[in-house]
Formats: structure tokens, C-alpha cells, sequence
């Protein structure tokens, strides 16, 4: 007796297929997932309670990285500006503009501004702004051309293979110290060239900067 | 659809639901979806500041010098904040009490001051009552008495030598002359006082210097044990034995094991009666007149050895009496040291007011209660209803006066007889002062705004004589303007900087040489067998039971007996079997009619016919940590002779109660000697280590960057203080597990104390190695982790990487060392003794250390966060990193200097020349792990009559 119909033996193939096939799909597929914009938050742009452009700031006022962001040279956290810094300028300049209203209330009721966190690492890294500028990673290399964005958004996808893919071969990214804050900087055309040079200037020692104890503690 | 009447499970129709399937299945979608839809990540604000604060820079420690006081003296602390939250102590290398280093209560004070048990507001009678009320019964009370001239006012501190207040108690005496100030600490040591008294005449301060010292006698003291003058002994007991030809030897008599016991190169055992006999016959060998008593063999032996070290060693020996010696013995003792021209200073006490008015006694202040004299009872900083000897009454008793303040850090038991209570200030919030145990004053500043609205000591005498609104800051600042220089300010600054006021010690006095009292011609009227005495110790992590509700210090090993949560009565293990007991019994212990039921643990250590028992158990009212853990000593406890009871009666209950340890004392002989070498002094050490056994991993480690991380540990001076040990706790964020954990093999230290015997049966000598993470070179616990959560890095730490930890404890199993710790519940956080689930004690966690979570694997980094922190600050500035730039906190905390950390590729550093030493050994190195992490092997000084060597 005939038991299976003629398709039978298709369906067979392609269950023996995708036996073999399914997993290797839903590993890639979890892995484009996770490198996705969806989970990495890469480009989103979110709402700010003042709608703060730093494409007027920096390319338009040009005002350096490190008036607002002070401890960038000096700590972990690059810092966002308190309250007071924004009123050293606005309390001269557009002194009644509504878009800055949130800011004046902010001074007056002593309470701060509750800006949207744009980018975000676990808990479980502990990354250092301070020597990054002072090895010579400039800050549009993470963040992106930043005096082009009006509304700030995160650029790189700061998953963990981004991290390493310079903590493998920095002098593909160093730049010389008087450029590291320079919102414009273009990466020269004599790289490859100038790279290892900067990097042997700026003491980098790549053996262990793939250690998991440099970013894990 | 039509209902199927036949099925037997079929609701009642009143009750079945008013939806029907279909409708109940398109919610059950509509919910779905909503929900995945709600499923989106949370977004995440950032809240700068409005205004910065000065030299705030977020997320980077700022570090302030400040005092912490321990029986009322003070050791100097650097305390590191972080975002304004205090998080680790520190020592002050410029303090004279501190020199750098630490110990467990000060360690330990950060905890304290986020513990949500603290009082936190006034109470009236046990409520709730609003700071005018309290106003307005002082005022009240204060009018009355000023009329009186303050006739019925009683103040009681604790032993207090802040300058600030002794001028403001000078102050209310002058304006209520009829007043009295009493002082009572359960550790004072009123037998030294009173031999001081008998010997000079007038009371002094002796300091002995140990570095200078090369004959230290012991008698019944424990120097090198826990107090407030540790570290500084400690250091110089060390700094005695750095060099081979000038090494010091430790004689030691005592009657329960102490640390300085187990340190000594001689040791004997004996009662506190023959101590003191001991003591007579060894200033008549001195020269003292006295008939002569008889010896055991083995005392007369010692006394001997002791005689010839001394007269050979004039001007390098000291004698030391301990607190349950009588006064007569400190006197002797007194006239020994001047005999020998011991490197003791003496100075003036260090706990009288600026008028030199001394402070009256617990059992006066009793007396002045029995007779009706006291109305106003202030009582600041003590809790005599718990550790007021029993005989006292003191709870009884305080209630004759009518008015009675109590101001603690806790809602103790005192609050609970006082009409009144404040919330006193913990010393990391306030301003004060202290003087440390050489007289050098500091300041005491806060690093934190107080959590809760609580008082200064200083604001409340300031309240008690009229002035309400003064502030701690301006007090302290008023009693040093006139020690200032001329520019007040300037000079304030730079003794906030450094923590120590320059030149404010006390200067040695001259004094005529000591009186030797009449030489009691005690018999030798040795107690019968069945007799035993009971010795009371302060608790070598509770200390007084002040800080019984610290979890840390709960948790803390205790150092002999490796005893946690709780305390027992050390029995020698004869003694025990003699009564029918092992450890664990629980048996009443009575004398003069009081009991207390307390677990007996057996202890080589004791002397026969002893029992040995810590004070600060049995708290009944301190808060969800402390409370009801242990037996309290205090209990049978009597006023006059406060550290020994001449006789108590110890009965059976037939319960049995656990001893809760984290570990044993090692006592097998081939392991001691396997892992604990410890040799005599000149005696030739064995040949170089072993080669390294062939190995199948991978050649060692890869060359990095130029560092190479390891640590030597020297055993031959660790005194097993348990200061890394906290250290380690409070830099590392480590979660204490609760008495219910341990008692099922687990707790969380990174760095133990193991404790070795190397002595026979009955004469116990024990060392001590603490034992962080080995950092292997060829580490066991990587190949066999699954996942590579345990991994080298290039510079030879051995890390464990939690994100990746998946729990299967494989490398736990294959650590040789066992120093590998499971979180087998979220201890840090949302466990009972973790936090309580009380948001403060969030506020002293190192942002820089991962909080671990439930099912990860940890152990100790080496403090990898030191080293990059270290490395970060050297990358900035574009320099190298020096050779002993890095310090790991529990180096940092080692009051001896045991523990050395460093590059072993920076020919430099400390940690090259002690890998050279003779001494240097690995931990089972036989394995071919090749420890990073080394030691130093003991080394004993016995007297050369010494028939044979101990090995």
C-alpha cells in the first residue's frame, strides 16, 4: 500500500534542511537583531525637554566641546552641563525665549533639567572619557558628527565588537591632541601612515587593551 | 453554541462568568498586545546639577581627613566620597593612632552610618516628640536647677578626650557648680589607673614604644589585640622583627588566648592569680624585696629566661600588665619599666577638662541616684542600661532621677529609661575633635550632610547651658582659635587637610621614680580544680556592643576562633570534658546570683580553671541586625573587678546550639607545616624553591603592556587583626550572608585569615595567613569554566568576568586555595542581612565594583579597579605608572605593612625585594599553579634555653 503521497518526499528534504538550517538562521537572525538600530538604539533621536541643537552651538556659535561638557579631560563622565552653565549665556542672550523657558524655571525652582539620556552602556562597563581625549580618540569618532545633529542622537552602535574593533587597531582612529576636540576633523587621507606614528606618541600599548579588566570590574 | 448540560464540572450558572469564550479570547489578544506593545525599553533621564558644587566633579572620589574614635580615642581616617556619599575609610599616614592603616571598626563606621536603625528623631518616652517640646522641658528643667546651682544635674559621657567638650563640660560646670560629670566606657581600665596612682602617686598615661623594644613581657595583656592604640603597637611590634639582629622576643603569660599570644615566640598559660604571682616573683628577681613564693617548674623555667633577657637587655625591655591584672600588679609593673629603663613615655591622661577636672565614676553617679541627689540626668553617648556592670542596677536605679536625656546613635537601651532621647550624629556627619592615645588632637569633620535630623554631642551641651542654636563647627572652631596661629583661617585649613593639629601632643612629664607597693606575700593558694574563673574580654569585632548592629562586623571571623554572629565561653578542651562538655553545649553560667546561658567552645589556648567570655553580646535593642545575637557578658559582670570574676558556677542546660565558623584552625601537623613553614630565628632556611613541574598550559602569561600584579604577604607579622578583611568588604562591595548561611558552609570574604597551630596539644602557638585569590599563573578554575567567565589578562590577573558567569560552580570545585564565592542568593541585594531592603545602605556600595548578582561566581580582583583606576590617572598625565603607585585595600588597611603589592617587572618595587627574601614561599606550590600571590614564612624568636627548635 502506498502510504505517502507523491509531495511527501519534498517535505522530507525540506525538513532535513532545515534541520540544518534553522538554527544557523535564527543564530544570524538573533544577531542582526541585536546589532540592530532596534536594540542598540543607534540613530534614534529622542525628544529633549528644550530642544537643544548642537548643530547651532557647535557649528554655528562654534563653541568648543569642553565649555558645556567639563570633565571630559579629567573623569569618567564627559558630564552634562548644569543648569547654570546654560544661563551663563542665556541669561543675556534670548533672555525671554520660550523655547528656553524649562531652563529658566530649572534656575529658579533649583530643580534640574531632566534631559533624555541618549547614550547608554550597562552597568557592567566601566568606560573612561578622560583617557580616551587623552589619547588622542577624538569625540566625533564615538559620537558622530555632532554639529550636524539638531537633536542629539547616538551615532555609533556601541555594542561591544564596536569597542573592540579600536581597541584592536587604534591608530586607525587617533587623531593628533590639537584635533581631538575638533568637531570637523576628517580623517586624512595618510592615516595608515600617521596612525602608528600618533600611537607610539600617545604611549598605546595594544596587548592588553582587549583584556577584559580594561572595560570589566 | 449550545451549553453541554452533561459535563459534571460545569459551574453554577449564578457564578459562571458573563463573558462568553469569544469575548474572553479577544481580551486575552487585546492584552497581549497591549502588553508587548508596553514592552519597550524604559528610557532613561539624566539630572545634572542646577548649580555644581565646588571641586564636585560627578562620579570622581574626593577624600577628606577626619577622626574616628574608638573608647573614646581617635584614630586618624582619610575617608574617600564619592558623589558626596562617604564609601570607604582609610588610615591617615600623619595620624600617630592611624599611620596609614586601619582597623575593623573603623573600617567597618561607613556601614554604621548608613544603618536605616538608626534613631532618627526625638522621642518622648519612647514617641514620636517635636524639637520644641524637648526645648521646652530643658528650659523648664534648667531654670529649676540654675536656681540650685545645679545641684540635682548629672552628666554622663562616655571616656571622651575631645578638647571641644571637655571645655564645654568645664563650662557647665562653672555654671552650675553643683553639678557633677561622670564617664563610664565598659573597656576602661580602671586596674591601670589605680596602679599608676599607687606607683607615682598621681595618674599617668604610659605608652610603650615597641618598635624600640626588644624583651616585651605580657602579663595577661593582649597589645597587639583590638583597641584603640593597635595599629600603633601593631606597627612597632613589627618594625621589631624587620631585622634579623635586632628581632624582638614577645614573652607571653595570659590566661586566654589572645592575639598577642598567638604571636609570642614564649607562651604560657596560666591563671590570673598566678600572673600575679608571676609578676611579684619577677620583680623580686628584679631587685624588689619579697619573700619568695613557689613556682611551677615551668613558670620558674620562663621566669629564668625572662630575667636573663632583661638584665642582658636594659633599655629595650618592657613589661606590659593587662586589665585583669590587679593594681598592685600594675604598679610592679610600673617599677619594673623604670627598673629596666623601659622605652615607656608617660604622659599626663588624656581625658581631663582644661581645668583639669577629672570625671567621677559610674558607681558614684549610682550612689548620688540611690540617695535621691540627682534630678537631671544627661547621659550622652553611653548605654549604661546594657553595659553598666549588673550589680549596679543601673536601669533601676536611673529612675529616681526625674528628668532623664538620653543621646545615642541608637534608640538603645538606655533610650528605653529615658524620658527623653535625640538621635545623636554618627562621627562621619559631624564636626568634633579627638585626641589620639599620644594626646595628638584632630578634627573630626563630616563628609556627609546627617541623613536623619539628629544632634551633635557639642550642640546639646551648648543647649544645656542656654545657647540652643549654636552649631558643632562654631564650637570646635572657638576651642582652637587661641591655638592658632596668627592667621586663623589658614591654620584651620591645614589641620582639615592633614587630620592631625602639629605639636598638640602631650609632651612626656617627669616624674620621680615609681613606689613599689608592699609586695603582697600572696600563698600560693592555688584554686581547687572544680573552681574556674571567668575572664572578660572586649569582643574582637563587637568590641563594647556598640557595634552590634554593623552585619560586617557580625560577619566578621573572630580571630581565634573563626566564630561569627554570636560569642561562647572558651573553655580549655580538658576543662570541658571534665564538666561534660564539647563545644556547642549551652550551659548557665552563674556568679553572684546572676546567670547568662552562653554555647562553650573548646580552646587549647586557655589555661585551666579559666573561662573566657567576649563583652557586646545579647543587645537587646539596637536593631534588626544585632539584636538578640550572643549572650551579653555584662550581665554577670560586677563593678569591682570588672574583667574577672573569681568564681562561676557553669551548669548544663542539655540544649545544644551550633557554633556558627566560617573555617577551622588547621591543626593536622603535616598540613601546618606543609602550608604554614615557620622557623626559628637563625635557623638556615631550606634551598631555593622547588623548579616549576612541567605543565601542560600555556606558557605563563603574555607579556602585556610590562606588568606583572602580585602580592607577598609576610605571616611572620600578621596579627590576624581582620582589618584586610573588612577592607577588602567595604572597597569590594561584598554582601554579608546571615548566620543561617553560614551555618551551611557559605560566606562571601575575598581575602580569609587561615589559622595555623604549630604547637603541641596544650600549647597552642598559632600563625596567621590571610588568604585573598592566588592570581595563578597556570589558574585551575579557567580551563574547566564553560563559558570563560575565568580568564587571564595580559598583566597576570586572574578575572572573573560576571556577565558571562552561567553558576556551574566548576571553578569553585578545582580551586585549589578555595577562595572562589557563589552568590547563591542575591545577597547583595534584597537578602535579610543584605540590606533589609533599606534604600540607605545603597549610599555606601563603590560605584567602581559591579554589585554582584544572584548565580555569579566572585572572588578577589586584586582590586582591579585600584589598578586602573591608578592606570588611567598615569595614562592622563602621560607617565608611567610607579612601582608601588597601586595599593589594594586590604595593604591599605594592614596595620603591620604584612601585605605588599606590586610590579613584579619594576626591579624597584617593594614586592621584588620581598620575593627575594629566604623566607618567600608559595601556597601548594608543588600544584605548579604559580601563585602570583606569595608568602613570607613565620619566624619565632624563643628563648635560647629553648631545649629543641619548633619547626
Amino acid at each position: 500500500m502506498q502510504l505517502f503521497r507523491p509531495g511527501a518526499n519534498t517535505i522530507a528534504a525540506v525538513v532535513i534542511a532545515a534541520i540544518g538550517a534553522v538554527p544557523v538562521l535564527a543564530v544570524g537572525l538573533s544577531y542582526e537583531v541585536m546589532r540592530s538600530p532596534y536594540v542598540t538604539n543607534q540613530n534614534i533621536t529622542r525628544n529633549q525637554p528644550v530642544p537643544f541643537s548642537h548643530e547651532h552651538h557647535v557649528s554655528g556659535l562654534g563653541l568648543d566641546c569642553r565649555y558645556c561638557h567639563t570633565s571630559v579631560e579629567k573623569a569618567r563622565f564627559a558630564g552634562i552641563p548644569p543648569t547654570e552653565i546654560c544661563m551663563t549665556c542665556h541669561s543675556q542672550i534670548w533672555t525671554n525665549a520660550q523655547m528656553l523657558a524649562p531652563v529658566r524655571e530649572s534656575l529658579a525652582k533649583n530643580q534640574p533639567m531632566a534631559w533624555e539620556r541618549v547614550h547608554r552602556l550597562p552597568g557592567y562597563v566601566y568606560f573612561d572619557h578622560s583617557v580616551h581625549v587623552a589619547k588622542g580618540v577624538g569625540c566625533t569618532t564615538c559620537h558622530g558628527d555632532v554639529g550636524g545633529m539638531r537633536l542629539m542622537r547616538q551615532a555609533a552602535p556601541l555594542t561591544m565588537q564596536w569597542c573592540l574593533d579600536c581597541h584592536r587597531s587604534p591608530e586607525r582612529y587617533l587623531r593628533p591632541r590639537e584635533a581631538v576636540f575638533n568637531p570637523n576633523w576628517q580623517e586624512p587621507k595618510n592615516q595608515a601612515e600617521i596612525g602608528p606614528k600618533l600611537a607610539a606618541g600617545y604611549h598605546i600599548n595594544t596587548d592588553h587593551l582587549t583584556d577584559c579588566t580594561i572595560c570589566h570590574r | 453554541m449550545s451549553p453541554l448540560k452533561e459535563l459534571p464540572t460545569r459551574p453554577d450558572p449564578a457564578r459562571r462568568s458573563k463573558l462568553n469564550r469569544r469575548q474572553a479570547l479577544s481580551l486575552l489578544a487585546t492584552g497581549v498586545a497591549g502588553g508587548l506593545a508596553a514592552c519597550s525599553k524604559p528610557d532613561e533621564q539624566i539630572l545634572p546639577y542646577v548649580r555644581m558644587p565646588e571641586r564636585i566633579v560627578p562620579g570622581e572620589p574626593l577624600k577628606f581627613a577626619t577622626t574616628l574614635p574608638l573608647a573614646g580615642i581617635g584614630r586618624g581616617a582619610i575617608v574617600t566620597s564619592i558623589d558626596g556619599r562617604p564609601i570607604k575609610v582609610e588610615g591617615n599616614p600623619l595620624h600617630p593612632g592611624s599611620l596609614g592603616a586601619t582597623d575593623v571598626f573603623a573600617e567597618a563606621a561607613v556601614l554604621s552610618l548608613y544603618d536605616p536603625d538608626r534613631s532618627r528623631t526625638i522621642l518622648h518616652n519612647g514617641a514620636i516628640a517635636p524639637r520644641e517640646a524637648l526645648n521646652r522641658a530643658l528650659v523648664t528643667e534648667l531654670s529649676e536647677t540654675r536656681n540650685s546651682q545645679g545641684k540635682g544635674l548629672r552628666l554622663l559621657t562616655g571616656r571622651t578626650t575631645s578638647p571641644t567638650l571637655l571645655r564645654q563640660i568645664d563650662g557647665l560646670l562653672q555654671a552650675f557648680p553643683a553639678a557633677s560629670w561622670h564617664a563610664y566606657d565598659p573597656t576602661d581600665d580602671e586596674n591601670a589607673r589605680q596602679g599608676a596612682q599607687l606607683a607615682y602617686g598621681k595618674s599617668v598615661r604610659s605608652i610603650a614604644d615597641f618598635a624600640k623594644a626588644r624583651v616585651i613581657v605580657a602579663l595577661d595583656a593582649d597589645p597587639l589585640g583590638h583597641g584603640p592604640d593597635q595599629i600603633r603597637i601593631g606597627r612597632g611590634y613589627a618594625s621589631g622583627r624587620s631585622d634579623a639582629n635586632a628581632f624582638s622576643r614577645l614573652y607571653c603569660l595570659e590566661s586566654a588566648l589572645t592575639l598577642t599570644g598567638a604571636k609570642s615566640d614564649e607562651r604560657l598559660s596560666l591563671r590570673p592569680e598566678a600572673i600575679e604571682r608571676f609578676a611579684a616573683s619577677l620583680a623580686r628577681e628584679l631587685g624588689a624585696t619579697a619573700s619568695a613564693t613557689e613556682l611551677a617548674e615551668r613558670e620558674r623555667l620562663l621566669l629564668q629566661k625572662i630575667t636573663a633577657d632583661m638584665n642582658s637587655h636594659k633599655g629595650e625591655a618592657i613589661v606590659i600588665a593587662g586589665p585583669a591584672m590587679s593594681r598592685e600588679v600594675h604598679a610592679f609593673v610600673h617599677w619594673i619599666n623604670a627598673q629596666l629603663n623601659a622605652p615607656v613615655r608617660l604622659i599626663d591622661p588624656i581625658d581631663r577638662t582644661p581645668s583639669g577636672k577629672q570625671a567621677g565614676t559610674l558607681e558614684q553617679l549610682v550612689g548620688d541616684l540611690d540617695s535621691g541627689r540627682v534630678r537631671q540626668l544627661v547621659m550622652i553617648g553611653v548605654n549604661p542600661a546594657y553595659d553598666a556592670p549588673a550589680d549596679l542596677h543601673f536601669g533601676a536605679r536611673a529612675q529616681k532621677a526625674a528628668f532623664r536625656v538620653h543621646m545615642g546613635e541608637y534608640a538603645d537601651e538606655t533610650a528605653a529609661i529615658a524620658n527623653w532621647h535625640l538621635p545623636q550624629r554618627h562621627r562621619l556627619e559631624t564636626w568634633s575633635d579627638l585626641r589620639a592615645g599620644d594626646g595628638t588632637a584632630s578634627i573630626v569633620q563630616p563628609l556627609i550632610k546627617p541623613l536623619y535630623e539628629s544632634f551633635s554631642e557639642h550642640e546639646l551641651l551648648a543647649w544645656l547651658s542656654g545657647a540652643e542654636d549654636a552649631g558643632a563647627y562654631e564650637l570646635v572652631r572657638q576651642t582652637w582659635t587661641s591655638a592658632a596661629a596668627a592667621d586663623f583661617e589658614a591654620w584651620w585649613q591645614r589641620v582639615l587637610h592633614d587630620g592631625i593639629i602639629a605639636g598638640s601632643g602631650a609632651t612626656a612629664v617627669s616624674l620621680a621614680a615609681p613606689l613599689l607597693p608592699p609586695l603582697a606575700d600572696s600563698e600560693p593558694h592555688d584554686k581547687r580544680d572544680d573552681e574556674i574563673s571567668l575572664v572578660l574580654r572586649p569582643d574582637p569585632c563587637l568590641w563594647d556592643g556598640s557595634y552590634a548592629n554593623n552585619a560586617w562586623l557580625q560577619e566578621c571571623p573572630k580571630p581565634l576562633s573563626k566564630q561569627v554572629w554570636g560569642n561562647a565561653l572558651a573553655l580549655h578542651p580538658d576543662e570541658a570534658s571534665r564538666l561534660g562538655l564539647t563545644s556547642g553545649d549551652v550551659v548557665t553560667v552563674a556568679a553572684n546570683g546572676r546567670s547568662i546561658e552562653v554555647p562553650v567552645l573548646t580552646e587549647p589556648g586557655m589555661a585551666m580553671g579559666v573561662g573566657a567570655l567576649t563583652l557586646g553580646g545579647g543587645r537587646q535593642k539596637v536593631g534588626a541586625i544585632g539584636n538578640g545575637v550572643g549572650a551579653s557578658a555584662y550581665t554577670i559582670r560586677t563593678s569591682d573587678n570588672s574583667w574577672r570574676l573569681p568564681q562561676i558556677a557553669i551548669r548544663r542546660t542539655g540544649r545544644r546550639e551550633p557554633i556558627l565558623t566560617t573555617q577551622n584552625v588547621v591543626r593536622t601537623p603535616e598540613d601546618v607545616r606543609e602550608l604554614y613553614p615557620q622557623y626559628r630565628l637563625g635557623q638556615s632556611l631550606p634551598s631555593a624553591a622547588i623548579p616549576h613541574p612541567p605543565s601542560l598550559m600555556p606558557p605563563a602569561v603574555k607579556s602585556g603592556d610590562g606588568h606583572a600584579w602580585a602580592m607577598v604577604i609576610d605571616t611572620s607579622v600578621c596579627i590576624g587583626c581582620n582589618a584586610c578583611v573588612l577592607s577588602c568588604q567595604a572597597e569590594n562591595n561584598i554582601p554579608v550572608v546571615g548566620p543561617e548561611q553560614v551555618a551551611m558552609g557559605r560566606d562571601m570574604h575575598w581575602m580569609r585569615v587561615d589559622a595555623y597551630d604549630h604547637g603541641a596539644p596544650n600549647t597552642p602557638q598559632l600563625g596567621f595567613q590571610p588568604v585573598p585569590c592566588m592570581h595563578c599563573e597556570h589558574a585551575p578554575c579557567e580551563p574547566v569554566c564553560p563559558v570563560a567567565a575565568s580568564v587571564h589578562d595580559s598583566e597576570g590577573l586572574n578575572a572573573q568576568v560576571y556577565n558571562r558567569c552561567i553558576g556551574t560552580r566548576f571553578c569553585e570545585a578545582n580551586c585549589p586555595y578555595k577562595v572562589r564565592r557563589f552568590n547563591f542568593f542575591g545577597y547583595a541585594d534584597g537578602e535579610e542581612y543584605g540590606n533589609l531592603g533599606a534604600e540607605s545602605y545603597r549610599g555606601q556600595k563603590n560605584p567602581e565594583v559591579t554589585v554582584r548578582a544572584r548565580g555569579v561566581m566572585e572572588k578577589c580582583t586584586y582590586c582591579v579597579q585600584r589598578i586602573s583606576g591608578a592606570r588611567r590617572a598615569s595614562e592622563r598625565q602621560d607617565r608611567p605608572l610607579g612601582p608601588d603607585e597601586v595599593q589594594t585595600a586590604c595593604q591599605n588597611a594592614c596595620p603591620t605593612r604584612a601585605i605588599s603589592f606590586g610590579d613584579l617587572n619594576q626591579a624597584d618595587a617593594e614586592i621584588n625585594h620581598r620575593k627575594a627574601d629566604p623566607r618567600h614561599y608559595a601556597l601548594l606550590g608543588h600544584l605548579g599553579t604559580r601563585p602570583r600571590t606569595t608568602y613570607l614564612a613565620d619566624v619565632r624568636n624563643p628563648a635560647p634555653s629553648e631545649p629543641e627548635g619548633r619547626t
